[in-house]
């Protein structure tokens, strides 16, 4: 130490002329140079390593993330494709669900109206039979009581008009007749 | 007891007793024999049994039924109509009036029956003409 403090009075004794015109004490320079590098060295040999140590893990750590979010964006990017690709499917789908939909039930409305004019010809074709059978029944049935009322009336005008003789008469004829 | 007789056997019996002097013992005696078997019955079956065996041998009853009384030409007509349609040698009339019969004359003979009334006429033109 001594000898340092010696070298550097002897240096400022030298250049006293400049320093000191520039108001610069050169001994404390020095020293504060030499207190810098010591400084320096135990900075370097201390803190820097962990320092440094302590940089790259953070800077692993944010490539790491990164990386990981780089990944996590193309794996999002790759899901939206699937999601795209999936809705695209989807919506194909379910157009051809409401398509086949529709078809069906076009077809079912066409079976129904078939089906039901079908019934409704049966229900007609049904009353025109059951209303030809009521008139051949009612013409019948005229028919019939007309054949009675004919019968009663020849019946009372005959028994009205009838003598003995004119019956005595037709008995005679009728055996006759019957002989 | 005595056996039970068969109604044909005492029709035939009751047929051949039924001369003008057996006439009334046999009809006594059909009556008493129906009477002790309780066959009271069959009077009617056995009075056209009769009726019908008497045909058989000559004498023939016929009930003819009309709407007025008949007068004796027409009776003499109907008389010589059942003797021509039986061969029989005797005819009984038994005349029945029947205002539903209309006119026209019906005579029931056993066995045979001429319906020639006017009401029969009606109903057979109703039958044909009916609609089935």
């Amino acid at each position: 130490m001594s000898f340092l403090s010696q070298f550097a009075a002897e240096t400022a004794e030298a250049n006293s002329d400049i320093f000191t015109a520039l108001g610069i004490d050169w001994r404390l320079l020095i020293l504060q140079i030499v207190a810098f590098l010591i400084l320096v060295f135990l900075l370097g040999k201390f803190v820097y390593p962990w320092l440094m140590k302590s940089v790259d893990e953070r800077q692993a750590n944010i490539e790491a993330a990164s990386k990981a979010a780089a990944n996590a964006q193309k794996a999002a990017e790759k899901n939206n494709e699937q999601v795209a690709e999936l809705l695209a499917q989807a919506r194909k789908e379910a157009s051809e669900i409401v398509s086949t939909a529709k078809l069906e039930s076009s077809e079912i409305v066409a079976n129904s109206e078939k089906k039901a004019i079908a019934s409704a010809e049966q229900i007609v074709a049904a009353a025109h039979d059951q209303i030809s059978k009521d008139v051949e029944s009612v013409k019948k049935q005229l028919h019939d009581e007309t054949l009675e009322l004919v019968a009663l009336a020849t019946g009372k005008v005959v028994g009205e008009t009838l003598s003995k003789s004119t019956n005595n008469d037709l008995i005679a004829r009728a055996i006759k007749e019957s002989k | 007891m005595a056996r039970k007789l068969s109604r044909r056997s005492l029709a035939l019996y009751v047929a051949d007793g039924l001369t003008p002097a057996r006439r009334r013992t046999t009809i006594g005696q059909l009556a008493a024999y129906l009477v002790e078997n309780r066959r009271t019955k069959e009077l009617d079956l056995i009075v056209r049994d009769v009726a019908y065996f008497l045909s058989q041998k000559g004498t023939t009853s016929a009930t003819v039924t009309s709407a007025f009384d008949l007068n004796a030409e027409t009776k003499a007509a109907i008389t010589a109509f059942i003797k021509d349609k039986t061969n029989s040698s005797q005819v009984s009339l038994d005349s029945l009036i029947d205002p539903s019969v209309i006119g026209g004359v019906k005579i029931s003979l056993p066995g045979y029956e001429l319906d020639q009334t006017i009401s029969h006429k009606l109903t057979v033109l109703k039958t044909r003409f009916k609609k089935a």
